[in-house]
Parts: C-alpha cells; sequence; structure tokens
C-alpha cells in the first residue's frame, strides 16, 4: 500500500561545515501526497536548507553535520544520491538565471530526461507536453535568456515537472517576479497540484498568494519548526508573525485593526474574495466613516533636477526597450518607479547615469544634458543602489568599500575618514568595517552598497527593485533608510514592483508598462486606478481593493493601508434602554 | 543586454547542417596545412577560404573586425621581427646568400640604427601572419556554427569521455556570462566614481586586473550553485544516458570528410614529393 506520506522528517538537525550554529533543529514533520505546503520564515530561518535537505543536496554536497532522517517516497536521502533522488523530487530555485543550463528551451526540458535515461521517442513527446502546459509552447527553440523572467521561472519549473517527481520543492521562486508572475507560477503549481496530485513544498514572503493557495503553511524561526497550520492558522497568528518578522496578508491585517477598534469581527480573513465578503456583512452592522488622510496631491515647487523629453531607447537587437518617455523630477520629491519585469524602469535610470545613451531624445540632469557628463561625475551626485548587492561589491572589508568611491574622486585622507566614519553610523555598520562584505546577510550588503554610495553625498538617490528576495523586516528597514534620506532634503527613486511597500514612503507612482509612462501622478490616485496597472501586471494592494469595496457603497477617500481602511469602520454606539 | 549567445549565427548554411564531427575535422585539416606550407600565397589563400567560409557561416562581421583588430599589433609585430630579423632561416630555406632590401634604417638610431629590413623577411612574416589567422579563424566557424548540446552528441559519438565533453561545452555555455558579470562590476566601479573614461591604457588594464577577483569570487559561487543545479537535474557524469538531439552523419560529412582526406594526402604528398607550399618568393 502507498503511503499517505511523500516525506517524513525526523528529528532532523543540521550544521554547516565551519559554521557555529545549527542551520535546522530537531525539525519533525511530514508531508502528505498531493499536498501544497508551504514554508514561511524570516532571512536566514533555514528555509533554503530544508528545500536542499529534501533532495539530499543537504547534506550530501555540502557536508557538514546531520542528524535525523528524512525519507522521501520511502528513500533516506542519505542513502540515495541526490541525481537518484530527482525521480521523485523536483528541485526549483530562487533566481531563474542560475538554474538554466541548456542553451534552448526544449534543450533545457530535455537534459534531466537524458539524465534520467528517458527513450528519446519518450522525451520527444513529453517536451510539447510539458510547454503546453506552462504556456510556453513555441519558444521550444528560443534561447532561455530571450525569455521574461516569469517565462524563465516556469522554464524552470517546467524541467522540474518534466521528471513527473512526486515532490516539487520551489525555494523563493517568486521573489524575483512581478505580481503577475507571482500569480501566475502559484496558479500553475496549484493546476499541476489539481491535475497530477503533485506534492508542492514552496519557499517564500508572498503572504497574500501564500494564504489563497497552499494548503498548510509551515513557520520557520531561526531552524525550528514554530507552527504548523492552515494558512488561516498561521496568518492570524499576528504576534506570532510579528516576532518572526512576518507580514500577515493585508485583508488579515486590515481585519486585525478593525478587531482593534472594537468592532466585532466573526472571523479575521486571511483571503481576498472572503475579505470582501466580510466588508459587505460589517457595512450592513457597523458605521462608515471617512478617515483623515495625509493629502499626497501637492506638487513639489523647487527646481527641475532630472528631466527625459521625448526619451527613446532601442537595444542593438532592436528590442524598444523606451518610447517616448517625458518625466520631470522635482529636487527633494520621493517616486515610486513601478511597472512589471521588463517595463524598462532599469533602463530609464540607467539613461539618469548616462550608462546608455538615447536612441532619441533628450534626458538632462540639472538642466544639462547627461550626455556632457562623464558616468563617474553623474554617479558622484546620482546614486545607484541596483538590484543585486553582491555585483557591487569588489573589495575585501566593509570599510574599503565605502571608501573605494571617494579615493577614486579625489577627497583627502581627512575627508575620506570622516564620510565613512559617517556613512557607516547611518547605515549601522560600524562593529563591522573591517569585516569582508560578502560574509555579511543579504540584507547587511545591501546597506554596505548604500554606505557607499551615501558616502558620495550625491542629491539623488535611485534604489532599483530594493526589497527583491527581502523579508518584511529587511523591506522597511532598506525604505526607512530612503526615507531618512528623503528627511534630509534628497531626491529619492525606488523602482519597485511591490507596491505594498510604498504607501508609507512615496508621494508620487510613476508607472511603466512596455517602455512608456502609462501613469504619473500622486500615489493614491495612482493605486485606485486598478484596470491600468493590470495592464502592466500590477495588482494594487489588497487594502486599495477593501477600499474600493467599502467605497462603491460610502463615499470615503482613495485609501492604501489597512490601517487608513480599518479606521473607517467605528463601533455603533448601543442607545440606552 | 547580456550576451548570452557567444556569437553564435542566426543563419542557417551548409556549416550549421554538418556534424560537428566534421567540423572537428575541418578544424584539424585547416592546423595541418597551416603548419604543412610556408608559402605566404598558399597560407593567404587559406587564410582567406576560412575567412570566406566564416563570412557564409554568418559569422558576425563585427566578431571577425574585433578578432582581426585584437591580433593586428601581433601580426605587426610578426611582418617587422621576420623583416628585420629573420635572415638566416630565410637565405636556408631559399638556398640564397643575398637577400632583396626593403630599406635601411638610418645608422644614427639607437640600438637598432643601421637595421635592414628584407622582402624574403617580410613575406615569411606574412607566412607566419596568415597562419595564425587561419588558426584563429577556424574555431569561431567550428563552434559558433554549432548548437551546444549537438556539440556534446557529436563528442560522446565521437568517443569522446562524456564528462570532458561536459566540460568543454560548458565553457562556451558560461562564458557569456562571466563577460556579462563582468562588465556588471566594471559598471559598478564606474558608479563608484571611477572615470574610465579618462583613464590611459595602463590605467584601465589595472582597473580591469582588479575586477578578475570579485570575477573568481563570483565564478566560484556560480559553480557552486551550478553543482546544486546539476546534480538536483539527475546529472552525474555517466556517459549512460540517453540523447535528445540524434546526431547522425549525412551524406555531405561523409562527402567532406573524404575530400578533406583526400586533400591532405594530396597536399603532404606534393609538399614532401614536389615542395608545394614550401617557402618561396616571386622574384
Amino acid at each position: 500500500m502507498v503511503s499517505k506520506k511523500i516525506a517524513v522528517l525526523k528529528e532532523v538537525s543540521y550544521q554547516y561545515p565551519r559554521s557555529e550554529g545549527y542551520a535546522l533543529k530537531d525539525i519533525n514533520l511530514s508531508i502528505e501526497r498531493g499536498e501544497f505546503l508551504a514554508v514561511i520564515g524570516a532571512t536566514g530561518a533555514g528555509k533554503t536548507t530544508l528545500c536542499l535537505s529534501l533532495n539530499g543536496v543537504v547534506p550530501q554536497f555540502f557536508g557538514g553535520r546531520f542528524f535525523g532522517s528524512i525519507e522521501i517516497g520511502g528513500e533516506d536521502t542519505i542513502d540515495v544520491p541526490t541525481s537518484q533522488l530527482a525521480v521523485q523530487v523536483g528541485e526549483v530555485f530562487e533566481d531563474p538565471e542560475t538554474q538554466i543550463v541548456a542553451a534552448s528551451v526544449e534543450n533545457e526540458i530535455a537534459f534531466i530526461l537524458e539524465n534520467l535515461k528517458t527513450p528519446r521517442d519518450e522525451i520527444v513527446a513529453r517536451i510539447p507536453e510539458i510547454l503546453d502546459a506552462v504556456r510556453l509552447k513555441g519558444l521550444e527553440k528560443k534561447h532561455p535568456h530571450e525569455l521574461s523572467l516569469g517565462q524563465k521561472q516556469r522554464l524552470a519549473i517546467a524541467a522540474a515537472l518534466a521528471a513527473r517527481p512526486k515532490l516539487l520543492v520551489l525555494d523563493e521562486p517568486t521573489s524575483q517576479l512581478d505580481p503577475y508572475g507571482v500569480r501566475e507560477t502559484f496558479q500553475l503549481l496549484k493546476d499541476f497540484q489539481a491535475a497530477y496530485n503533485l506534492t508542492v513544498v514552496m519557499t517564500g514572503h508572498a503572504a497574500e498568494e501564500i494564504a489563497e493557495y497552499a494548503d498548510r503553511v509551515a513557520l520557520l524561526s531561526e531552524g525550528q519548526l514554530k507552527a504548523v497550520g492552515s494558512p488561516q492558522e498561521i496568518y492570524t497568528s499576528f504576534s506570532l508573525l510579528k516576532d518572526n518578522a512576518l507580514r500577515p496578508p493585508q485583508v488579515a491585517d486590515t481585519f486585525q485593526r478593525i478587531r482593534q477598534r472594537s468592532v466585532e469581527v466573526i472571523q479575521t480573513p486571511v483571503c481576498l474574495q472572503d475579505g470582501i465578503e466580510a466588508i459587505r456583512d460589517l457595512q450592513t452592522r457597523v458605521n462608515i466613516c471617512s478617515p483623515k488622510i495625509s493629502s499626497q496631491g501637492e506638487v513639489l515647487q523647487t527646481e527641475t533636477i532630472l528631466e527625459t523629453e521625448n526619451l527613446f531607447f532601442n537595444y542593438p537587437d532592436g528590442t524598444i526597450a523606451l518610447k517616448d518617455v517625458n518625466l520631470t523630477v522635482k529636487k527633494g520629491e520621493y517616486i515610486a518607479l513601478m511597472g512589471e519585469n521588463g517595463a524598462g524602469k532599469s533602463t530609464l535610470a540607467k539613461h539618469f547615469l548616462n550608462l546608455l545613451q538615447p536612441s532619441r531624445g533628450d534626458v538632462r540632469f540639472a538642466g544639462k544634458p547627461t550626455r556632457e557628463f562623464q558616468v563617474s561625475q553623474l554617479a558622484s551626485r546620482i546614486g545607484y543602489v541596483a538590484q543585486n548587492p553582491d555585483q557591487q561589491i569588489f573589495t575585501t572589508s566593509v570599510e574599503e568599500e565605502v571608501s573605494f568611491a571617494l579615493r577614486n574622486l579625489g577627497y583627502s585622507s581627512t575627508e575620506i575618514s570622516v564620510r565613512i566614519e559617517e556613512s557607516l553610523t547611518e547605515m549601522g555598520l560600524l562593529q563591522v568595517r573591517d569585516v569582508h562584505p560578502l560574509s555579511l546577510p543579504k540584507g547587511d550588503r545591501a546597506r554596505v552598497v548604500i554606505a557607499a554610495i551615501l558616502a558620495m553625498h550625491p542629491e539623488v538617490v535611485i534604489f532599483d527593485e530594493p526589497t527583491t528576495g527581502q523579508d518584511d523586516l529587511g523591506a522597511q528597514a532598506i525604505l526607512k533608510v530612503s526615507l531618512r534620506l528623503h528627511q534630509q532634503g534628497k531626491t529619492i527613486i525606488v523602482i519597485t514592483h511591490h507596491l505594498h511597500l510604498m504607501p508609507d514612503y512615496a508621494r508620487r507612482a510613476v508607472v511603466m508598462g512596455r517602455g512608456r509612462i502609462l501613469l504619473d501622478t500622486d500615489i493614491r490616485t495612482a493605486y485606485h486606478q486598478v484596470d491600468l496597472l493590470k495592464k502592466t501586471y500590477l495588482h494594487p494592494p489588497q487594502a486599495v481593493l477593501l477600499a474600493q469595496e467599502i467605497a462603491s457603497q460610502t463615499p470615503i477617500p482613495k485609501l492604501l493601508t489597512p490601517a487608513e481602511v480599518a479606521a473607517c469602520f467605528k463601533p455603533r454606539v448601543r442607545g440606552r434602554a | 543586454m547580456t550576451t548570452y549567445k557567444f556569437q553564435t549565427v542566426e543563419r542557417d548554411s551548409v556549416f550549421t547542417r554538418l556534424d560537428f564531427r566534421s567540423k572537428i575535422l575541418i578544424m584539424i585539416v585547416v592546423t595541418l596545412l597551416a603548419f604543412l606550407w610556408e608559402d605566404p600565397i598558399y597560407e593567404a589563400v587559406l587564410a582567406v577560404l576560412v575567412l570566406g567560409a566564416c563570412l557564409a557561416a554568418g559569422v558576425k562581421r563585427g566578431y571577425i573586425t574585433l578578432l582581426l583588430a585584437g591580433m593586428s599589433p601581433f601580426y605587426l609585430f610578426m611582418l617587422l621581427t621576420h623583416a628585420f630579423f629573420n635572415v638566416a632561416q630565410a637565405e636556408r630555406l631559399l638556398a640564397v646568400s643575398n637577400l632583396h632590401p626593403i630599406f635601411t634604417l638610418p645608422a644614427d638610431l639607437w640600438l637598432i640604427g643601421g637595421l635592414e629590413a628584407t622582402w624574403e623577411g617580410f613575406l615569411y612574416g606574412a607566412n607566419v601572419m596568415f597562419k595564425t589567422m587561419s588558426l584563429t579563424l577556424v574555431i569561431p566557424l567550428a563552434i559558433f556554427t554549432t548548437d551546444v548540446d549537438e556539440m556534446i552528441s557529436s563528442m560522446v559519438h565521437a568517443r569522446v569521455p562524456y564528462k570532458l565533453a561536459f566540460i568543454f561545452s560548458s565553457t562556451f555555455r558560461f562564458s557569456p556570462l562571466l563577460w556579462s558579470e563582468f562588465n556588471k562590476i566594471v559598471a559598478a566601479q564606474r558608479l563608484r566614481g571611477m572615470a574610465l573614461e579618462s583613464m590611459g591604457l595602463m590605467k584601465r588594464v589595472r582597473v580591469y586586473a582588479r575586477v578578475v577577483v570579485p570575477l573568481i569570487l563570483s565564478a566560484l559561487v556560480r559553480s557552486q550553485q551550478l553543482e546544486v543545479v546539476l546534480q538536483s537535474k539527475a546529472f552525474n557524469g555517466d556517459a549512460d544516458r540517453t540523447y535528445f538531439h540524434e546526431v547522425q552523419m549525412e551524406i555531405v560529412d561523409y562527402f567532406l570528410i573524404s575530400i578533406l582526406f583526400l586533400f591532405s594526402i594530396a597536399a603532404i604528398y606534393l609538399r614532401v614529393q614536389f615542395g608545394w607550399g614550401k617557402f618561396s618568393v616571386w622574384f
């Protein structure tokens, strides 16, 4: 008789070689066949290690000390080589770029099948079948790097599914995707789960989607399994989430805040549709008021610092990346530049720094065309924090990293020392000034890069997808830095598709899609243009959709956050008998 | 945008349809001929043929220009050193005692004053230059016209150990990624005030040398990630696997192999027996 359990972890503890602590501690977990288990936890909680242990890479590849046992479909992950476990366990990693090994889409699918000695006729039959299922049909001969990020991740999933594993393990597969790509990935997995009784184990920070698609949620903290339960149970354990630097879905957050206002809420919903129904129910029995909100529509009357005029940019292969972009950035603004993957956001930012030159049109900094500046001159005035901190670290200590730019710009040694001290203090890195930057956790590595840029005292700081791959605490920490810089008078541009993070920071939203500016307005107006956002594959935060539901019955302002939506509700005062 | 394809040709031609084993033989025969002959005219014809084949196969003109421009200091060095210094060898090969001067450097020049450049030395330098050109151009002709996965299948069919074939093909697969990584690091340094535009050649070289350290670190991280990915994809380096790409020698391959074989035999025979292709001058 086939066991109902596909994976059984008993007393699993693991310590990486040359590491002091345990990455996993006493994990006991059974995973049922055909279930969708989401694993959540702060950065460093042990999610990746858990994923790698399920196909034996931990400890077979990394070594280290491993205790307990993991059985996958009856096979012990210690005894069976990873390459053999691949028959049962498919693995998908965070970065689509690093897991694609072949030079064409069809070869990528074929690779694992070839290794598993699948007969050629069977390989030929499975490729179109699986590509059709992940909606990549017609792209068989394409080089994987010609695909969008979302397509690449779907290809990685398809390659893992081609071997028809019983268990599919995905380590943060949606962290780099835009909201549309995230939902698309979840839906795809749900479809396969239903169609093939596939078991899915997935780590990630996408609380809204996990609540909607997962059957169970496991919460890891410092290598320990803190809680396992339904999305409803886990995402309404607010103190547990807070203690672990995790956030609930916005809908749950909103109803928790409503409850805190002494309004009776029967059950805190964790999915949007349930939330909308609960709002409808509340509207029938609770007073709705119009909350006071900060005005965000004012236009700054400062001078223009960055400007593009009829900007077009074509890549050498003919791809049109920017089309007639007209944008004016005033000194002291805080702008959220949003759009799908490939909308042209980073390409636009690179024009500000003269890293790319317009095919047509003009780009100006402080009134002067950027082509008249050297990149280094612009870089000292426009700080650019790129997405991946690791590609911006090239020295052997945090202090050296910060001083790199200052030496290039020819500052005196006294000035360099003062600025290093100032920057490291600002970023809270004084304690690790002599440490190799790459040995720091990802959040700290990002702060090293920011410190190095701040040392140049730029007038404008551009953050390019700064919250990608960060847990909620990490993301908020970086955005708080951006807010501090804004309060010091700097102009801030944050490129992002994490819309839920921006209302507390940005005043103005510029939405891009397919190389054009689709919308340039205050953030409240932008977030409530739901149809337009969907056109560029962005989904407004759940709080906005809940606010729109309320607004359909009662006139209220354009609300953005769970706190603002909750403030609409006040309990009815019972009349005295 | 990243250069991910390592200059793969986009045009379908006889070269893209040939089996990789035939292309390996083309490389071997061109190498053999390049070393067999010493006549600059023979070598020039060979180089022009290989260049023509590259263009016909669709190897990007920009790449060929870059390659030849990059090699040009070496070519110039070859021509000059042979013209000025290759006296004894030229005299021996031509069995003459006096070479034809082109010009003599003024006697008052320090160290090199009075040196004489000869036509025979110059032509021998041209022979070396064309030889190098053929050897350099035949590689993109074979590599850029072959799908990386077909390359592996062909090599395995040619009894090359699978692991070796995989490592060989991985070089072509990951070199563009490494190149893109290199560019990102340089871009990051420019964004920290490094004025690359106003640097002299030597300073630039020093900057590029410094990039090597983070590049190696990144390559190490990438190679570790790759190994994890490969194991997860059931890769164990074992040649006992199936192949999606069926590589089969076609008539055109057999025809080409026969021609190359016969041509090589004839070239060796003619060189040994009649001296065809030996170093000679026409004056």
